[in-house]
């Protein structure tokens, strides 16, 4: 439950513009410094983290009701500047294959975008404050306080859209409460009396249950907050015992060379 | 090496290449990997000369790919020299990219864009060249490896082999003086091999094309190749010469952990056994000749 | 989700829908999505749903790839129905225009193969974006291939079973972890061959021409006329709404003639 499920249509025009708004503005400075130094390194890192989230979105370690993200995991590895590109990129994928809307792309991007970030920062500060030894703790924590924020972050949007989701009758939506059917053939041989209902006065629609949405995904989601922080320390922690530079390094510009093509066969 | 080959006047920046038509020399190239896997390649002198086809053989870990890297300047020298070109490719690839050719081991992996014709036509497009004159070249280079029929394909859903002509068509579209390949043979089949064998003598012999090449495939080498060097474990250059001579130092070739070519072990043995017997012979022709001419006498 | 099927599907595909022409089918997809979020009828939004489906089955789409796509927005926006809609009915909507957006962007994708669908985005984007996302495409492939290896050699060690929910987690964290290595050691080797290649920023893709351009204007002409249908009723509110049912019936019937048409055919 950590990145926005919300469908296309849910949300109002104004938000979802918001969203397209601040994510091409985050994702055109982010590039605008990317390029400052050496585009061709961090054009393949991109899309391999990218395809990486990707690869590890389409993994279900418990069928159907969770799948791994690392997003903190890709945070980590590239820092919140390459990490709302990659977000973005990932989140383009995502909305084709039909996990979370077209309309929603921009603030989706967002929300990863701040997962990544917020991911980062936590670490950083976590892994200094609790050693070198203890980085799957970092990561755990890190995680699951970055998770816990994205998720509020959430239901400030759904009670943001709270009353702006109009499905008020003059708008042409059906509305159950005076749902009519008009028949073409009822002024000719049959009149179809049974299809035709009271016509009901306008009335304004009820706004989205921000309370309901909470409690559904507070209760839902910690179970995946914890489940993602224990993949994140478990892979983290792992990086950080073969490759320590990936993970405590500053933003990565130079990645560690292996040796070359045969020898790795040692 | 072979002085009957004379070096044209292709371009001015040639005047700077000493020894006239040495186009790769490597000098005692030592180089440490992070994890503490050293690499020394010293030893003889690596030499590649214009239009000649080189080979360079070695067991896993010898440090093939390290040399390669190097005269590609992916990797700095941390001690000793690289030329190519007359010039330090480490720091001046970009004056002497155009005129390199190179396909890697993972070929999956050099393949970088989306459809084969797009990929073959990936380095005239980064160059800056017009579409029409890019079209020409991607079209060339897919029929000189025969396959203008993948040109719209995908390359993940091509074999191992179809893949392998795909890199090679993106090497060979800038027509290069000098194409590097680590292990060209891998994942060809028996008639794909030949073919690819004539196609790299065509390169050599017809355009002076220098052709630098690692390979485990020790069979090849003598069909394929002027000359060979042979790295020990950890770098060491300890041979060179004509496969002939070579794969005559059965010795060094067995202290090197490489086997010889199935012929040369043959030939050594019969000498172990009758000192009469005759010098080896690489290709099945030429061994049928020299038995049948033993047989005689 | 499963990359390859989609992947062979929009690359092999021979159906009319295949061969238009990538901005044709973007256009096109950008109308009728449009036309699905403008819409807040629940017959209209069922309509353009059974008309991309009868789309899907007429192009000959693999329908078990498909609908399983599509099933996952249905799922979430359930999630969310159940969550905020103030009342079945509102819920009811948000689902079917879910799965009616994602159903659109996943006929795209699996009529169009990625490079041409994102040579025109990438065209608009900044260029260290645009080229990491055409990146992504071949990383996906390379990294779900190594992922699948690490992941069928960890079964064949330590026992990957269904069941066992931690250990599974566990084992699953230890092939992420390979595999981030993995991924960091492909784009250096991607660095490599980009610069060996002269890669300067910007990569090109040529883009195919319609094969029928009657096809491409009357394909571009439907997704106009959904969208002004969409359009006109959401104007018009209460006047038309009780006719909307007829719209959904007229799309059921196509769909059936869709569905009659490939039965005779086999």
């Amino acid at each position: 439950m950590s990145h926005i499920h919300i469908p296309d249509g849910v949300l109002p025009l104004w938000l979802v513009a918001l969203g397209w708004a601040g994510a091409l503005a985050l994702v055109w400075i982010a590039s605008s410094r990317a390029r400052r130094t050496d585009v061709r390194r961090k054009v393949p890192l991109l899309g391999v983290v990218a395809a990486l989230v990707l690869v590890a979105m389409s993994t279900e370690v418990v069928p159907i009701a969770y799948h791994v993200n690392l997003t903190v995991v890709a945070g980590v590895l590239l820092g919140p500047w390459l990490g709302a590109i990659a977000a973005f990129i990932v989140v383009v994928m995502l909305a084709l294959l039909g996990h979370g809307g077209v309309t929603v792309i921009g603030l989706n991007t967002l929300m990863i975008a701040a997962e990544m970030a917020i991911g980062w920062g936590l670490f950083r500060v976590l892994a200094r404050a609790f050693g070198r030894r203890h980085v799957g703790w970092a990561a755990a924590a890190a995680t699951i306080v970055t998770l816990a924020i994205t998720t509020t972050a959430l239901v400030g949007l759904v009670a943001l859209a709270g009353g702006g989701a109009a499905t008020g009758r003059e708008t042409g939506a059906l509305d159950p409460r005076s749902l009519t059917f008009a028949n073409p053939f009822s002024g000719g041989i049959v009149s179809v009396n049974t299809l035709r209902g009271e016509a009901a006065p306008a009335k304004p629609a009820a706004p989205l249950s921000v309370a309901r949405f909470a409690a559904v995904v507070y209760t839902l989601g910690p179970i995946g907050w914890v489940l993602e922080g224990l993949v994140t320390a478990a892979v983290l922690s792992y990086v950080a015992r073969v490759r320590p530079g990936l993970v405590f390094g500053q933003a990565i510009t130079e990645p560690e060379r292996g040796p070359a093509g045969d020898e790795e066969a040692h | 090496m072979t002085p009957d080959r004379i070096y044209p006047a292709t371009g001015h920046d040639h005047a700077h290449t000493e020894g006239c038509d040495t186009v790769v020399r490597v000098s005692c190239v030592k180089h440490s990997y992070e994890d503490g896997t050293h690499v020394d390649l010293c030893g003889l002198e690596f030499t590649a000369d214009r239009g000649s086809r080189v080979a360079i053989l070695g067991p896993n870990g010898a440090g093939k790919t390290t040399m390669l890297f190097h005269i590609l300047g992916l990797l700095a020298p941390q001690e000793g020299t690289v030329e190519v070109f007359g010039v330090d490719p480490s720091s001046r690839w970009a004056d002497i990219r155009r005129r390199i050719g190179v396909v890697l081991q993972n070929v999956d992996e050099q393949i970088i864009s989306p459809t084969v014709y797009d990929d073959v036509a990936f380095s005239p497009r980064q160059y800056g060249l017009g579409e029409a004159e890019v079209r020409d070249m991607a079209e060339a280079a897919l029929e000189l490896l025969g396959i203008e029929h993948l040109a719209a394909r995908v390359p993940h859903n091509l074999s191992g082999g179809e893949k392998r002509k795909v890199a090679l068509a993106g090497a060979l579209v800038m027509r290069p003086d000098l194409l590097v390949l680590d292990e060209p043979f891998e994942g060809l089949d028996p008639t794909s091999r030949t073919a690819l064998i004539a196609l790299l003598r065509t390169l050599a012999e017809e355009r002076g094309v220098t052709i630098v090449m690692s390979t485990h495939d020790i069979d090849t080498v003598p069909e394929f190749a002027d000359y060979a060097y042979v790295l020990q474990q950890g770098g060491r250059i300890v041979l060179k010469g004509t496969p002939a001579e070579v794969f005559a130092r059965v010795d060094l070739m067995a202290a090197g952990n490489i086997r010889p070519p199935i012929l040369a072990e043959l030939f050594a043995q019969l000498r172990e056994a009758d000192p009469s017997a005759p010098a080896p012979a690489l290709t099945v022709e030429d061994a049928v000749l020299a038995l049948g001419a033993w047989k005689k006498a | 989700m499963d990359v390859r099927a989609i992947d062979l599907c929009a690359t092999t595909g021979t159906s009319r829908l295949h061969r238009a022409s990538p901005i044709t089918k973007l256009g096109a997809f950008v109308l009728v999505l449009t036309a699905v979020v403008v819409q807040q009828n629940l017959f209209i939004v069922l309509a353009c749903l059974l008309l991309l489906v009868a789309l899907a089955l007429g192009s000959r789409l693999p329908a078990r790839h498909v609908f399983a796509l599509a099933a996952y927005p249905a799922v979430f926006s359930l999630v969310f129905a159940f969550a905020a809609a103030p009342d079945a009915f509102t819920g009811a909507v948000f689902v079917v225009r879910a799965v009616a957006a994602s159903l659109a962007a996943i006929v795209l994708l699996f009529v169009t193969p990625y490079p041409q669908l994102f040579a025109p985005l990438q065209r608009v984007l900044p260029e260290v974006v645009g080229d990491a996302l055409l990146m992504t495409y071949r990383s996906v492939f390379l990294l779900a291939e190594k992922f699948e290896h690490l992941r069928v050699a960890i079964r064949l060690r330590s026992g990957l079973t269904h069941g066992h929910p931690v250990r599974a987690l566990r084992a699953t964290a230890g092939a992420l972890g390979a595999l981030v290595l993995y991924a960091f050691d492909l784009s250096q080797r991607e660095y490599d061959v980009m610069r060996l290649r002269g890669y300067q920023g910007r990569l090109r893709i040529t883009l195919p021409a319609a094969a029928n351009r009657t096809f491409d204007a009357a394909l571009l002409a439907s997704a106009a006329a959904v969208l002004a249908i969409a359009v006109i009723f959401r104007a018009a509110g209460a006047t038309l709404t009780p006719w909307s049912w007829l719209l959904a019936a007229a799309a059921a019937l196509a769909l059936l003639a869709t569905i009659a048409g490939r039965l005779v055919r086999t």
